[in-house]
């Protein structure tokens, strides 16, 4: 038994007996659905639109303290000292920590598989700060007032350090070097250099770029700089600790991973796990923010010091200073494309801006590559990504994970090539765009801090995601049809892919009992953000065990009463946690067919279930689930119906989405009007229609914000200008335009009843869609979003002034297109077609020279060319 | 100082510091529908009625509210016997992480309050102050519309029951 | 955050309102929506006088040419108003629609919104734009003074200690006259980056008035003489109002801040005066 452990390989052959359970690859589709896929009501709606719900800061102690955090006001400093004389004697303060007074663990934030693919660079408080509002000292007060004032009090002598804020400077030789404590360190053995500020590094390739490029007959190269955001919770990151009847401490926090909190607050203060319960109640959204443990170790270490219970909330200002953003990148991309709409070969670079610490460093960097380069096919794909300290605000898990902004780079790119090329962008992408059968050598190339999972695509719903959305959006009619006077309209569109929790790497559990009146209760590690996850993984097992939803008690996210789960990342928790739904309902219903047998005097093969009775063979007599499980605990062979199940994911299936925007450009100001947006999103079978479009409706709009106006202003010494609701943008009901979402369904056997995931996937499509409409609309091409209105008009302005020039001196533009295009003499002569062509449809002004567009053959640089990602 | 007020239709005294906002006095008085996202009235999800006008409480001083009627969500309903409102957002899928619908809820009832036949439009104006983040508000705007359907309905079969 | 604040004053009569603001000994302030940052940030204060409850402030009427809106009248209250017509009835309306959100606008008092006055402030540039007046109450003394007098020496300067804003006095304006409001922010419930507030009142076919007020752009709200001057007596053609919008953006002051770069700012200045302009020019033909 003790050598089974590996089961990564040979997942075919089924191991002999053993009881570490196998993960099922597929499972089977039964011939009618009677739970899932059906918009089934969200068991926790009524509770919390009548106020019931508790989320974390809606229950009282008598003696809680307050706890206040003093953020650093420099981005790079060494604390020479503090001096807190003056602060304690503030009335009502109880204590102050400082770097001195707490255990130096290195460690990452990021909750994530174990041992984390993340640098251990991160300390409870350290004698350096690194970014505007890094930590500094912990305050605990009677009141949140005494505990503000506290920290105003607090004295820091700080030796202020030359900063590094450009990503694309932070590895220059002689750049400020932001870890240069000796203990910082990977736990798994993978590149790390901090003396360089060099956080991760990801190299993969496959084919031959180099022949790539020279098959092309354009090669175009452009680089895109996707911005920091927030993922803007309602409900700020709250935490509360206290001690139990057994001196044990708990954590009742806004956590999407109660687990990975318990294990890193665990870590960080030097305690047994053991010593820790995590529990999350309600939480008021998290979208990846609240996959960071940020607050529970401090809060921990305030109870354990005080013996008291003590809260923590972040103000608005702290938690988009100090907690985690989505991390800005620099994407270089350069693809080569024939003129029948071939790509012969991409080359994507990233550098990526992950602030002060590595949280989520190298796995959204690698998810750049991984959800995004499968999904066109090229023979030639190279992808190097690179993540870069600096001493900016730290970034981290946002829905979307890295493939926001590679689709975004890439999206924009197709279009660029389909216009160099005098192709559809549509019609370019779907003679591209992966198919159901068709594999990726990019899916095993690139995983997590190790190789990933080869696989084929299952399902693809994605040709009818475009054909359904082309007609929403009547792109027929619309497209080039930018309209007379000051106020320009276009339409653009984007094509995208995520995938489905982890492969190999995420698991998650389930345990389920029955109680006599028939019910169930389930007991889940998975944690429901709002998203309806404990909704969805009932209707699971409902349908599996042959009962309604409304008989299904769910209990979630509890590291004391429930079995673990990886928690909410990843896409995962509907795929991967809704497979261990199935296994450990399976087993469930077993057990009830075999006492529904002895009872009805069958044998357990012939027992049918139906809406929670068990009939016996053609239905001539029958028992209900409340007489089998009050038979099994009261009256024969008594035992608790009940089972445990895991699930492990093989596979990690993209779901599909094709996204449409129609914009109205002012060309006088620059100013963007969204006027609709259309997304088709395929997410396998949708196991509650209604939360799965939710989902999309959601992450559509905090992606139209996101591209439009949501935006970190920074001041000279890297402090955020505008960290509040008045000045960061998010849009409320009246900017809303119209918007419309569908889903195509598809069956994707290695899914529970078919589902694929569904909450990322729709995040990525906004900032090419729109960027694209805007192309369309007015000609230019913006590669600094968020597309404000001045920048916006500086675009437009520069497109003047190049069509001017090159007006002026026409034979010097032509002559540039030839020299940039060299050899590729039918290069020259597609563009200048493409070029042609286009104005006469739409009355755009004038495009800039193709010139720009077709970049010198260099040679890519490309060095290493292993099919592995370094280790 | 004391604070006399009346809250989902029972009264209070409460003892406050003058300078205490409205949001933290009703939910140190228990009413923890009323949450906190901002504290600078930009989000709204601490949005409460005063004198049957929704506003936001986390910068409403509380001494403001002296004498004043208060109505939070759970004075709207409860789970036996919903408001419309509540009973749309749930049938239309409008809460998921659910953080930011008691603020919404009260902005949709002042609506109906005053406007028992809203457009889209009207719901879109008057829900302007309610940032979501999960829901994208389409689902939300249906409610509204729904709900009012629903109380002109159960108005001419009975008279109404809130 | 008024840390000094022992008590409130529910004053019912605005005698009674301004009996406690003049209170010896006692730092007192008014307070009306209590929206405002500023006031909550004030740790001088010891009491508050809530005049909100006082009904002789909370009002909008239409007395013979002029529209008078109470300073306790809730800015809602202004955009939701039937009663507001015409080319004064409308740029109120429509300008306080575009005022914070509803919750705000529940919140925000006409009194308070141009007694604390801030880039942003959408109001107070429309106060110019229309010539309006404000009533202010010393007790029973009153006196009335254009909007602009009270605005260009700062309210808080402007008022006597125990002198409140009572009204807002907007003159009516018929046919022949049109408006126009621009507010250019990022979102509808953003703060303003650029406000332009203009009115043009015809009279045989010439410009006899031309008001061009700005706000956001510019520190405070102002009036762009020289440009209303361009436009004065003039037959109103688009090389003219061309001509005001460039004078505008020419001598407005431009704020510095983190919206966007003030060369920017100035160039659209330009093209939503224009536009503005053209606006009100269309409505006074009508
Ligand atoms: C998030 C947010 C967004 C906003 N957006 C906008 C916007 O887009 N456009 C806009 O115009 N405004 C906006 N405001 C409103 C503006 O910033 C002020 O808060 C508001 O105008 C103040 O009005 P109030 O009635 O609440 O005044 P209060 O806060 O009660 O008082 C403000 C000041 O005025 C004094 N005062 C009040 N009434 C009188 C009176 N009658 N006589 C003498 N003094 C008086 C008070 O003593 C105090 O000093 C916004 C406010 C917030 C919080
Ligand atoms: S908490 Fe009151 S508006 Fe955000
Ligand atoms: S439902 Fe989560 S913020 Fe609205």
């Amino acid at each position: 038994m003790a050598k089974t452990t590996k089961k990564t390989a040979n997942k075919k052959t089924v191991p002999t007996v053993s009881v570490i359970p196998e993960s099922p690859l597929t499972f089977e589709k039964p011939a009618k659905f009677n739970q899932v896929n059906h918009s089934l009501t969200k068991i926790d709606a009524m509770g919390l639109v009548c106020g019931q719900q508790k989320y974390v800061a809606d229950v009282d102690f008598n003696d809680m303290l307050h706890v206040k955090v003093l953020g650093s006001p420099h981005a790079h400093a060494e604390i020479k000292s503090i001096d807190i004389a003056a602060a304690l004697k503030v009335e009502g303060v109880v204590a102050i920590y400082t770097w001195k007074d707490v255990p130096r663990v290195p460690r990452t934030t990021a909750g994530q598989g174990f041992p984390e693919p993340s640098p251990y660079d991160t300390y409870l408080l350290d004698k350096k700060v690194r970014f505007v509002g890094d930590r500094v000292a912990i305050v605990a007060a009677e009141t949140p007032e005494a505990a503000n004032e506290a920290c105003s009090k607090i004295k820091v002598q700080y030796k202020v350090l030359k900063p590094v804020f450009d990503p694309e400077k932070a590895m220059d030789k002689g750049a400020p070097v932001i870890h240069d404590e000796k203990d910082c360190r990977v736990p798994i053995p993978i590149f790390y250099d901090p003396k360089r500020n060099h956080c991760s590094h990801v190299e993969t390739a496959v084919g031959d770029v180099k022949k790539g490029f020279k098959d092309a007959d354009i090669v175009l190269e452009k680089k895109y700089y996707p911005h920091y955001a927030q993922h803007c919770p309602i409900e700020p990151h709250t935490c509360m600790a206290y001690l139990d009847e057994y001196d044990r401490i708990v954590l009742r926090t806004s956590t999407q991973v109660p687990f990975h909190a318990r294990r890193i607050t665990a870590q960080t203060l030097g305690i047994p796990v053991k010593k820790i319960r995590v529990i999350k109640p309600r939480i008021g959204g998290g979208f990846g923010t609240k996959q960071e443990v940020l607050l529970e170790d401090v809060c921990a270490l305030v109870t354990l010091r005080t013996r008291r219970p003590c809260i923590w909330a972040l103000t608005r200002a702290e938690e988009f200073m100090a907690a985690r953003t989505r991390h800005p990148m620099v994407c270089t991309i350069k693809s080569g494309v024939k003129k029948d709409g071939t790509i012969t070969a991409i080359s994507m670079r990233i550098i990526s801006n992950t602030g002060a610490y590595g949280s989520h460093a190298l796995t959204v960097l690698s998810n750049c590559g991984s959800k995004v380069l499968p999904l066109y096919r090229a023979e030639n794909i190279e992808f190097i990504g690179d993540t870069v300290y600096t001493n900016l605000p730290v970034g981290g898990a946002y829905r979307g994970y890295g493939a926001t902004q590679a689709a975004y780079a890439m999206e924009c790119q197709m279009d660029e090539m389909a216009e160099a090329i005098g192709m559809d962008p549509i019609k370019f992408r779907q003679k591209n765009h992966i198919k159901e059968g068709e594999s990726s050598p990019i899916f095993k190339a690139l995983g997590e801090g190790r190789e990933g999972v080869d696989m084929a695509i299952g399902s693809c719903g994605l040709d009818k995601c475009i054909t359904e959305g082309m007609k929403k959006i009547d792109w027929k009619k619309k497209y080039g049809k930018t309209g007379n006077g000051t106020k320009k309209r276009g339409i653009g569109m984007c094509c995208l892919m995520q995938g489905s929790s982890i492969p190999e790497i995420d698991m998650g559990a389930v345990f389920i009992k029955m109680n006599e009146d028939g019910s169930f209760n389930m007991l889940l590690g998975a944690t429901d953000l709002g998203t309806g996850s404990d909704t969805v993984l009932a209707q699971i097992a409902a349908e599996t065990l042959g009962c309604k939803l409304e008989d299904m008690m769910v209990y979630s996210s509890d590291t004391d009463m429930t079995p673990f789960d990886v928690g909410a990342y990843a896409s995962s928790t509907t795929y991967l946690t809704g497979g261990a739904v199935i296994t450990t309902a399976k087993k469930v219903r077993e057990q009830i067919e075999a006492v529904a047998a002895k009872m009805l005097d069958e044998k357990p093969e012939n027992i049918t279930i139906e809406n929670g009775v068990c009939y016996g063979k053609g239905k001539k007599n029958s028992v209900t689930f409340g007489q089998v499980c009050v038979f099994s605990l009261y009256e024969h062979q008594q035992f608790q119906i009940g089972a445990i199940g895991s699930h492990i994911s093989h596979a990690s299936p993209p779901p599909f989405s094709a996204h449409f925007a129609e914009v109205e450009v002012d060309t006088e100001t620059g100013e963007v009007k969204l006027l609709k947006y259309v997304a088709g999103v395929d997410c396998g079978t949708a196991i509650n229609p209604t939360l799965a479009d939710g989902q999309t409706q959601g992450a559509v709009m905090n992606a139209i914000s996101f591209a439009l106006t949501e935006e970190y202003i920074f001041d000279d010494n890297g402090r955020m200008l505008n960290p509040n609701f008045g000045n960061y943008k998010i849009w409320s009901t009246k900017d809303m335009p119209e918007i419309d979402t569908f889903l195509v369904p598809t069956y994707e056997k290695t899914g529970p009843y078919g589902a694929k995931s569904v909450s990322e996937i729709s995040i990525n499509g906004a900032l090419p869609a729109i960027g694209n409409a805007i192309k369309n609309a007015v000609g230019v091409r913006l590669t600094h979003p968020p597309y404000t209105a001045e920048k916006v008009l500086a675009a437009i302005k520069e497109l003047k002034n190049d069509a001017g020039k090159a007006k002026a001196k026409p034979a010097k533009a032509a002559k540039t297109t030839k020299k940039v295009a060299t050899k590729a003499a039918a290069a020259a002569k597609t563009s200048k077609k493409a070029t042609a062509k286009k104005p006469a449809a739409k009355k755009a002004p004038a495009k800039k020279a193709p010139a720009k567009k077709v970049a010198a053959k260099k040679p890519a640089k490309a060095k290493a060319v292993s099919k592995k990602s370094k280790k | 100082m004391k604070l006399n007020t009346r809250i989902n239709g029972k009264d209070y005294c409460l003892e406050i510091n003058p300078n205490a906002m409205l949001v933290d006095v009703l939910r140190q008085a228990g009413l923890k529908s009323v949450k906190f996202g901002c504290g600078e009235g930009s989000c709204g999800c601490c949005a409460v009625m005063i004198d049957g006008k929704p506003r936001n409480s986390c910068i409403t001083l509380a001494g403001l509210a002296e004498g004043a009627e208060i109505l939070t969500v759970e004075g709207m309903g409860n789970p036996q016997e919903p408001h419309a409102l509540q009973q749309a957002f749930v049938d239309s899928g409008s809460t998921q992480c659910g953080y930011c619908n008691p603020g919404s809820l009260i902005a949709a009832k002042a609506l109906l309050d005053s406007n028992p036949n809203p457009s889209a439009e009207d719901v879109k104006d008057a829900l302007d102050g309610n940032l979501c983040r999960c829901t994208g508000y389409v689902k939300r705007i249906d409610a509204v519309l729904s709900a009012a359907k629903a109380m002109k309905k159960s108005k001419k079969t009975s008279r109404g029951k809130k | 955050m008024l840390k000094k604040l022992t008590q409130f004053y529910y004053p019912e009569t605005i005698e009674e309102a301004c009996k406690y603001l003049g209170k010896k000994g006692e730092k007192t302030a008014v307070v009306a929506g209590g929206t405002s940052e500023a006031l909550r940030q004030d740790n001088s204060i010891e009491a508050l006088v809530d005049i909100s409850r006082v009904k002789e402030l909370n009002y909008i009427r239409k007395d013979s040419s002029i529209y008078r809106i109470g300073a306790t009248t809730p800015i809602q209250d202004i955009y939701k108003c039937s009663d507001l017509k015409g080319p004064s009835g409308e740029i109120l309306k429509y300008t306080a629609g575009k005022i914070g959100s509803t919750l705000l606008r529940n919140s925000i008092t006409a009194g308070g919104n141009l007694a604390a006055i801030f880039p942003w402030s959408d109001l107070p540039p429309v106060y110019l734009a229309l010539d309006a007046e404000v009533v202010l109450r010393k007790g029973k003394p009153k006196r009335t003074v254009p909007v602009e007098n009270l605005i260009n020496e700062r309210p808080n300067k402007f008022l006597g200690e125990n002198e409140i804003i009572a009204e807002i006095a907007v003159p009516v304006y018929g046919k022949g006259t049109g408006t126009s409001f621009v507010k250019f922010a990022k979102t509808a419930n953003d703060y303003s980056m650029i406000t332009v507030a203009t009115r043009v009142t015809l009279k045989s076919g010439k410009i006899e008035q031309a008001r061009i007020a700005l706000n956001a752009v510019t520190i405070s709200p102002v009036r762009i003489k020289d440009a209303e001057k361009i436009l004065e007596g003039q037959k109103p053609t688009s090389d003219l109002i061309a001509e005001a919008a460039a004078k505008t953006a020419e001598k407005a002051e431009i704020r510095k801040d983190f919206r966007a770069s003030k060369e920017y700012k100035r160039e659209v200045l330009e093209v939503l005066v224009r536009r503005s302009l053209e606006e009100a020019l269309e409505m006074a033909k009508k």
